[in-house]
């Protein structure tokens, strides 16, 4: 009977989880500010927004800079801080910058048709036809560079509620300090709320999805016996491995094919019952890092090598193979549960490691791409009133996905991905979903797209939507 | 704007020319233009002759550099050793005018329609190149190029240049830019007869 109910209880989830993605995940950008400084199109950097191409994968990596990017590229000069002699002056004088000459904003909109449904616990079937939620989300991103060797980029999202209201969430607020000293691209550094580099070069997985990857980042791993599935209303949230983190990083690009990064972040947040108004639960940091190399292609950094670029920029024959790991400190930090007998008690994930491999390959107009990842925790279970510890496990999860985008036109792309996730706790199963998409660009700034999704445990959790997107 | 410029560049050297010393007589033009890929402009690169025989007066009058709409016009102003600027503002607000560049001067601020004057006689090894700051707006920038002798001219926005009255004789042409480094290139210079020279620089 527990095992239905949990089974029941992780179609639920799932199908909460992966319908209602449309309304909370977004690390997806589209940056036409970037457009208006250099006066260029969209396809400059991306093949179907935003999903990049090499040009602007290099771009973003080297702090939103144009490769080999000289005066003349910038169609909008920016206005000067002060006068670059001032650095010889420096101390006795502030470092010269520069601002861009026009308000860096961009805005995303989206709107979506959805038409979901989802087994309910009790066994029926929820289904929703044709919710036009116009708009369902809207974005406004400002990003640029600061003189040379300064960039930023935030990002604000403002979305609806049904009863009206509207929420904010602050996604993005980063400063980068891009190849300070050293050789160029060897060394940046970023500081603030960003995507950590650990996942944010996996973003080809943000173009034909609406939808995040569950499996990788909205994984639960506390209960009794382990994770059992997604997170879906856990507070704090627990860390599968984070798409966004509070922290500081450095990365760069060795030779222009690999990739190092090294990153230190907040972690979980404090317990629901921590009233101290802090972001971190406790003392002690998260730290992450990863190492990709890429064969073939574009450099990661832009570089050709003299050779010809392909006429059709979104090709990049290449191979990029990477490694990742990230691994947490919960200690301190209490997630509250109930026993099957009634039993409050807390959970702590004291330490987390998560390792993982990436590998995208890229055949003319073909893109497949895949990640693996696996997560090793370490419960313990309190009395929430007495604290004595009650018990330990060590439990471990794995999750996967493979996708492949296909240029049919410049303008159209299908997608087909799969994804799974093997949860720890051994009485649930593991959670199985397809997900086939249509893209296509109306406009270099207007996305049209068709997505369909399915539990492929169970028939009932599907959703077929539509979505238009479109980026000023 | 270009005809203005490259006809300053002219100008300087001509005013020059009736002040110097033992050359003289009859000479040519040295003409070409100065391209700077990556540049949004190919102006205010100054293109003179880095040696001359004979020693050069400065001018009587001093030359002049303005602050004017919140820039140091001419942006860049090449004179030959003792010459003296005079620094105006044409400005409503108080400006400032200081470098700190070789032995370092600070002229202080004064108001709309004051001038200061400086003569940059302490250059030991030319080019010297005098950075001119304002301290009150930190974004302005100027140049003063200190330089052997008036044989030099500054290239409009399309990077043309145009320096009259060159001695017949061979010389090494040099460039000095504020973003780019060139490698001077020789040039022989027949009476009568323009000569043509022509710089690339990629950045």
């Amino acid at each position: 009977m527990r095992r239905k109910s949990i089974l029941v209880c992780g179609f639920a989830r799932i199908a909460f989880v992966v319908l209602g993605l449309l309304a909370t995940a977004s690390t997806a950008r589209a940056v036409p500010a970037f457009a208006r400084k250099y006066q260029t199109s969209c396809q400059t950097c991306h093949i179907v927004f935003p999903k990049l191409n090499a040009f602007g994968e290099a771009f973003r990596l080297r702090g939103y800079r144009l490769p080999g990017e000289t005066e003349e590229m910038v169609k909008q000069p920016p206005v000067s801080l002060g006068a670059p002699a001032y650095k010889k002056l420096w101390p006795q004088a502030v470092w010269p910058g520069e601002i861009s000459s026009s308000v860096p904003l961009a805005v995303n909109v989206k709107l979506a048709d959805m038409n979901t449904s989802s087994l309910n616990e009790d066994g029926t079937v929820s289904t929703v036809k044709n919710d036009l939620q116009f708009p369902q989300e809207v974005n406004i991103f400002g990003a640029g560079t600061l003189g040379d060797h300064v960039s930023y980029l935030s990002e604000v999202t403002f979305g609806e509620n049904t009863d009206g209201s509207v929420s904010v969430e602050l996604e993005h607020a980063h400063m980068g300090f891009d190849s300070p000293f050293g050789p160029e691209d060897l060394f940046h550094f970023r500081i603030g709320k960003l995507a950590p580099n650990v996942v944010d070069g996996l973003q080809e997985m943000w173009l034909s999805t609406n939808a995040g990857i569950d499996s990788l980042f909205g994984y639960n791993p506390i209960g009794f016996n382990g994770g059992t599935g997604l997170a879906e209303g856990v507070s704090p949230a627990p860390i599968s491995i984070p798409a966004i983190v509070r922290g500081i990083e450095g990365y760069g690009i060795i030779r222009h094919r690999a990739l190092w990064v090294a990153g230190l972040a907040n972690g979980i947040g404090p317990s629901a019952t921590d009233a101290s108004g802090r972001f971190d639960g406790n003392s002690a940091k998260d730290v992450y890092a990863r190492f990709d190399y890429k064969i073939g292609g574009m450099g990661l950094d832009g570089d050709t090598g003299g050779q010809p670029v392909p006429e059709k920029n979104w090709r990049d024959n290449s191979l990029r193979l990477g490694i990742f790991t990230y691994r947490g400190d919960g200690s301190n930090i209490d997630f509250s549960l109930t026993t099957d007998l009634g039993a409050r008690r807390n959970i702590q994930d004291v330490h987390f490691l998560r390792t993982g491999l990436y590998a995208s390959l890229f055949i003319q107009d073909l893109n497949v791409f895949s990640a693996y990842l696996h997560g090793t925790d370490s419960l313990q279970v309190f009395n929430p009133v007495t604290a004595a510890l009650l018990g330990a496990i060590e439990p471990d999860y794995h999750a996967w996905f493979t996708q492949a985008d296909y240029l049919i036109y410049p303008w159209l792309q299908a997608g087909f991905r799969y994804e799974t996730l093997t949860p720890a706790d051994p009485s649930v199963p593991s959670l199985r979903t397809s997900v086939a998409n249509l893209s296509a660009l109306v406009r270099a700034n207007v996305k049209a797209m068709v997505e369909y999704q399915r539990d492929l445990r169970e028939g009932d959790n599907h959703s077929l939507n539509a979505l238009l997107r479109f980026a000023f | 704007m270009i005809r203005f410029a490259v006809a300053r560049g002219s100008l300087v050297a001509v005013v020059l020319l009736l002040n110097m010393g033992p050359l003289g007589g009859a000479g040519a033009s040295i003409t070409g233009t100065v391209k700077v890929t990556g540049l949004a402009s190919s102006a205010d690169a100054v293109v003179y002759v880095l040696q001359a025989p004979g020693s050069f007066n400065p001018p009587a009058k001093p030359a002049e550099m303005d602050q004017r709409k919140m820039q140091f016009i001419p942006h860049v102003l090449p004179v030959v050793p003792g010459t003296t600027v005079r620094f105006l503002n044409s400005d409503p607000t108080p400006h400032n005018v200081f470098s700190p560049d070789n032995e370092k001067y600070n002229l202080g601020t004064w108001p709309e329609k004051e001038t200061k004057d400086y003569t940059f006689n302490k250059c030991t090894k030319v080019p010297c190149v005098y950075t001119q700051l304002c301290r009150v707006h930190a974004e302005m920038e100027g140049y003063v190029v200190v330089l052997q002798n008036p044989f030099f001219a500054v290239t409009g926005k399309d990077g043309r240049y145009e320096i009259d009255n060159v001695p017949p004789g061979s010389y090494s042409l040099g460039v000095w830019h504020a973003k780019a480094k060139f490698q001077p290139k020789p040039v022989t210079v027949e009476a009568g007869k323009p000569a043509v020279v022509d710089f690339t620089f990629a950045r």
